[in-house]
Parts: structure tokens; sequence; C-alpha cells
């Protein structure tokens, strides 16, 4: 509903306002899309992450010849709890705006915070997945700032005392942008709380706010400056993505806002050691439109370098502007923020037993770098792997079909291309498909054992994702049983041949190429169900025979 | 002994005189190492306040952090009366504290958790009734251009 007010935002009228302001999003395409997104990249059209196809990818070339990128990655995301993190306001997207309010996420005189044991529980969840050692007694902080969007005057935050730190995760790079494994470092992972929402108003001279969001659990996560380039830093949130709806701690998506980030970047002359001056780069909605931005950065910047105005770059906030795909200035940062933080007095340390972060680390499913390894190992290629392992309920319906004895490379290729197919046609995820893992598993089978052919089976297919039911079921119902029996097929070819007098001279005359005719016409009598290896085998001695 | 530690930092934060690890570090993507970075902390802001007796508090700039507004005869008749508060809680300089180990905050009771059950405030009616700027769905404000 709130969705009718927003105002579109135009691409070259930026206002000065919150960065909270470009959070809001005219399109709502939701997580399948993302797994969508996947398939895109095994055909070579639709691929939204390659640098576009002219001498931009060169250039770029070039310039990492001479300056290397150091680019560091702050994720926010938004956990999928059921309360707010300090009050019992329901968290949900979408409502109407200022009804999940009290007069503690208000910051009403008197209202005191109460933190929920599901915060703390997603934030271990979270630190484990990515390899940190947790602190066991952690703190919160106030972070003081005034703006329209924070009614107490403060986020409640970690500052020095973070839930988690020092961890790593590890990803796949692509095969279309080179392959390999990366391991890009984890600084931090805290608990803190979100502020509203600022929107911009029509006449410009003032703005609205709607608090619904304000308090609700965020998780922040700080990445070390590994990344080196726009690739890395889109799989690097790719991961992120993965980690968190493996773990169902969000559903992060980033055209909601619930997974949000925030890129790092600065170039420095290859050999120096020195950083360069780092830039900040906001607005980002996607992680093509990371990538991208990215590039657009390096380019940027190599470009002052080159023309020996370094010292034009400069620390500000810039936009990612995807109109006219570019970075724009924000803002100049004066100074550092004096955010003046000191330890939250009304809130006890967050302290954590062994016993329970043990028994959390118990519970955790496998995560998605566990199972890429896990499917390599299986012996399937790494464009399969990468398939399968991006989104988790696809996964764990591979796993589903290949736990019931399905050949692992076939029940991989009925995913990745025709299934696959299906679910984009029909928008639908594998949830909501009719065709069980079991009845997956028994369509490889009867195709295996030949009780029916490879063709019939792509046919039955798409009638049981659709409508479910039973390949057995449907293989007696329409009577698809294979015709094995060379007898009943030399009949069929002697039929056909003996129909078909004309092709059989031309034949005759060299013009082999009929045999797909005679073949076609065989497959037609017998209703597809003529098994097309003996099929072909038996028709070539005929044919040929009474040469 | 943490009470102390605590103190000090709520009064550390406000005051302008800055301990120069705390202003440094506003965003959190500082790559120092953070545990380190307390240690360094709670050590530092014992010695600190005994070595910096000569400056004064920057009462105009804490003022501006802090949206109050005060003419300039205020600022000057506030000055020695936030120094003297300073001052009287640098006692606690001369506690040894060497032996101790440092906390993270100051004690505190509880730290029961709550459970994650949603519920709905009742009177969120006259929460919106108190708000003068609330236009049916919004809360009407400024246009405000930087954040601080």
């Amino acid at each position: 509903m709130s969705t009718t007010l927003l105002r579109t935002i135009q691409p070259n009228h930026f206002t000065l306002l919150g960065t909270a302001l470009f959070r809001r999003n005219r399109t709502t395409t939701t997580s399948r899309h993302i797994s969508v997104r996947c398939l895109g990249s095994q055909t070579a059209s639709s691929q939204p992450r390659t640098a576009p196809k002219n001498h931009g990818s060169n250039k770029l070339d070039e310039i990492l010849r001479d300056y290397e990128a150091v680019i560091g990655i702050e994720t926010h995301v938004q956990l999928s709890t059921s309360t707010k993190a300090f009050c019992t306001c329901p968290n949900t997207y979408g409502s109407k705006p200022n009804t999940s309010i009290c007069p503690v996420c208000m910051g009403l005189p008197g209202a005191l915070p109460v933190l929920s044991s599901k915060v703390v529980d997603f934030g271990v969840r979270l630190g484990l997945a990515l390899n940190c050692g947790l602190s066991l007694k952690s703190k919160f902080d106030r972070k003081q700032y005034f703006y329209p969007d924070l009614p107490k005057g403060y986020q409640i935050s970690q500052f020095d005392v973070p839930i988690a730190s020092g961890g790593y995760v590890d990803v796949d790079i692509p095969l279309e942008f080179g392959g390999g494994h990366r391991r890009f470092g984890i600084t931090r992972v805290h608990m803190e709380e979100d502020a509203g929402k600022l929107l911009h108003s029509d006449t410009g001279d003032y703005s609205q706010v709607d608090l619904n969001r304000a308090g609700v659990p965020l998780l922040e996560i700080v990445s070390e400056p590994d990344m080196r380039s726009g690739i890395e830093a889109a799989e690097y949130g790719s991961e992120m993505q993965r980690i968190v709806r493996y773990l169902g701690v969000s559903n992060g998506n980033m055209q909601e806002g619930s997974l949000r980030c925030d890129v790092n970047i600065s170039i420095r002359p290859i050999g120096q050691a020195q950083f360069g001056t780092k830039v900040e780069i906001k607005n980002l909605n996607a992680f093509s439109a990371m990538s991208r931005a990215i590039d657009y950065e390096i380019t940027r910047q190599a470009l002052l370098y080159n023309q020996g105005q370094a010292d034009q770059i400069v620390t500000e906030t810039r936009l990612w502007d995807e109109g006219a795909q570019k970075t724009v200035t924000m803002r100049k940062k004066e100074g550092l923020a004096d955010y003046r933080y000191f330890p939250e007095p009304d809130l006890p340390e967050v302290i954590l037993t062994q016993e329970y972060v043990d028994s959390i680390r118990a519970s955790l499913p496998e995560l998605p770098e566990a199972k890429r390894r896990r499917y390599e190992a299986m012996g399937l290629g790494i464009q399969d792997v990468l398939f399968l392992a991006n989104d988790v309920s696809v996964a764990e319906y591979f796993d589903q079909v290949i736990g019931k004895g399905a050949d692992v490379k076939s029940a991989a290729n009925w995913l990745m291309s025709d299934i696959a197919a299906y679910l984009k046609n029909e928008e639908l995820s594998i949830s909501d498909v009719k065709l069980t893992p079991q009845e997956l598993a028994e369509l490889i089978a009867a195709i295996k054992d030949e009780t029916i052919s490879g063709k019939i089976g792509k046919q039955i297919l798409f009638e049981l994702l659709a409508k479910g039911g039973t390949v057995q079921g449907m293989i007696k119902e329409k009577d698809l049983v294979q015709i094995t029996d060379p007898v009943e097929i030399e009949k069929m070819i002697m039929k056909v041949i003996s129909e078909s007098p004309k092709q059989l001279e031309q034949y005759r005359s060299g013009r082999t190429k009929l045999q797909g005719f005679f073949a076609g016409q065989v497959m037609k009598m017998s209703k597809g169900k003529a098994n097309p290896a003996l099929l072909n085998k038996i028709l070539l001695e005929k044919l040929d025979a009474k040469e | 002994m943490a009470a102390t530690r605590a103190l000090l930092a709520a009064i550390s934060s406000s005051c302008a005189r800055r301990i120069k690890i705390q202003s440094s570090t506003s965003s959190s993507s500082s790559s120092c190492s953070i545990l380190q970075f307390q240690r360094r902390e709670s050590i530092i802001i014992a010695r600190s306040f005994s070595s910096d007796t000569n400056s004064s508090p920057d009462i105009s700039r804490l003022a501006e952090t802090a949206r109050i507004s005060l003419t300039s005869a205020e600022i000057k008749e506030c000055e020695p009366k936030i120094r003297q508060v300073i001052d009287w809680f640098g006692q606690l300089q001369h506690v040894d504290v060497n032996s101790v180990e440092p906390a993270i905050r100051a004690e505190m009771e509880g730290g029961s958790l709550r459970e994650d059950a949603p519920e709905t405030f009742e009177n969120r009616d006259s929460i919106r009734a108190s708000i003068p700027s609330f236009d049916e769905t919004y809360l009407k404000v400024p246009k405000v251009v930087n954040k601080e």
C-alpha cells in the first residue's frame, strides 16, 4: 500500500536527502528472479554481469595493469524476525505507514529497550557461518546523530565489542569471468537497529517519515578490503545473500531493502603499499549494479591519477546513478563524523555460553561452500555446481532426487535445463512445482532402463510439473512404453517402406538423407514409442539391404 | 572499577577534548583489530586525563553536537563548571586498577532476553495524535540535507 505513495525518483534529480531515501524502489521483483538470473548465465544473451561489449572492458584491463583496486563492502542484513530488535512491535514488510510503532521504537520518554533472543541467535548463526570468532561477552553502544528517521537521536549498535569478528568467506568466481576460488576476510559482524524510512515529497520543501522500520533488527557485516574487482565484489555480495538465505536469517532481497551493500573503493598504483583515498558508493540495488559501479569508479579514479589530478579524489560518498550508469557526488565528508559512542546504559551485556554456541553450530545447515565442494566431489562440473548450489531450495530438491537413487548427472541436467526453463516461463520457484523429487527420480530411472524414450520423458515431464501425478501412472495411462521388440519395429519399417516407393527410389539413387523421412514415418506410426537407436539400426539395414 | 570505566567513557564521549582513539573511529570499517582497540582504550582513558590538564573542553562544539544553543556568555559561564565536573571525576585517576581485568561495561542486573513474540501496542492512536506534524499517514519533517 505504501508503494502507491512512492514518488518515482528521477535519475537526474538528486536531492541531497539521506541515503535512506534511495532504499525504496519501484520494482518488486522477488527472490525467485535472483535464482532465475543464474539461469541467464547459462545462455549467451541475458547476462547482466558482463562488462559492456565495447572497448569498455579492454580499457579496464589496461587500467588494471597499472593500478590495483582495493575494495571493501559493508552489508546490512535485515533480519526476518517476528518482532523488532528492542520491542515487541511486529516486523512485517509492507504494512501501512506508522502502524508498527510503540513508545520504545518511537523513542518516547521513559521507554526502555529489551533485546530479543532471536536477534542474538541469528547473530551467532551468521557469525559462525562466516567462520568468525565470537565474543562471548559483547555490549551495545549508542551511535549518536540527529536525523528525521532516527527517533531516539541515537542508533543502538555495537561499536568496539561486536558479537563476531575475524572470519572469512570462500567464493567461486563464475566461469564466464575466469572462474577460480577466492577467500575474502570478514572484519566483523555486529547487531544494530534500523532507522525509519524517509520519503521525498513532490514540492521538495518537506519530507515524510515512516517509522515502521525504526527498530527493525539488522546485522552489519564488514568485510576486509580484500576484493580487487567488480566481479569479486559482486560475487562476495551474492555469497552474502546465499548465506543469509541458507541460514534463514533473512530473505536477502536487495530490492526490498533487506540486503543493502555499500562499497568502499580506492585505487593505488601497482606496487604502492599505501592505500589511496577511499570513496564510498551507495544506492546499489543489484549485484550487477555493484560490479558496474566499481568498474566505473576504477576508471574515474585512474583517469584522475593519469591526468596528475589524484588529489581530486576525495573521501566522499557517491551515489550510483543507474540511469546514467555513473557515480555522482552525494556529499563531501567534512571530516569524519563524530558519533560520540558510549556504552548503552539501558542494555546489559550480551553473554553467550559455550554450550549455547555449540548447540547453534550443531544446528547449522550445510552452507553453500560445503555444498559446492560436495557437488564437485560427486563429479559435477563447476557450472552445474554453481547453478545447483545457488538457491537453497533447488539444492534441497536436487539432494532429495539423488537421495532416491537417481543418477547425479541426469538429475542435474533435468534441473538445469527443462525444469529451470519451465520455472522461468511460469515465473515459479522450485517449491511451487507439482513434480515431486521422488517422481523425478522415477522418470530418470524409467529413461535409464529404457522403459520410455528420452523424448517421451521430456513430454511427460511438462505435464508432471504442471499437474503432478506419477510417472508409472502416466506411462500406463498414455501407453507410453517404448517399443524395443526388433520384430515389431521391423514390421513397421517394412510397412513404411512399402508405402513410400518414391522415397525409396530416391534413397537408392543417392539421397541418403531420406533415412530421416523413413524414421519420422515409423515414429509417427508408433506414436513416438519406437526406440530410436534400434529403429535406425534396423531401418538402415532394410534400406541398404535391397540395394 | 567497572563503574569507573563506564563513567569515564560516558564523559569522554561527550567531552569535546577528544581522546585520540575514540574520535578517530567513527565508521565501523576501521581495519584495526577491535579487541586490541578496546584494551588500548581502557588503558589510555586512565592516562590521558592526567596528562591533558591544560586544554579546555570545546564547549561551543559540544553544544553544537548536542544541538543546544548557547550564547557566548553562556559558553563562558559553562566552561569552568564543566571543567570542574571532569576534574571531580578525575579523582578516579588515583585508583590503582593495574591488576584489575577491564570490564566492557558497567555491571547491570539481569540480562534476560525477550521472546520473539509480536504484540501490537494498543494505544498507537494516542502516539500519532501527540505528533504535531503527523499528516494522516506520515510524520511531516523539514527537508534535511546532510546527515551529521
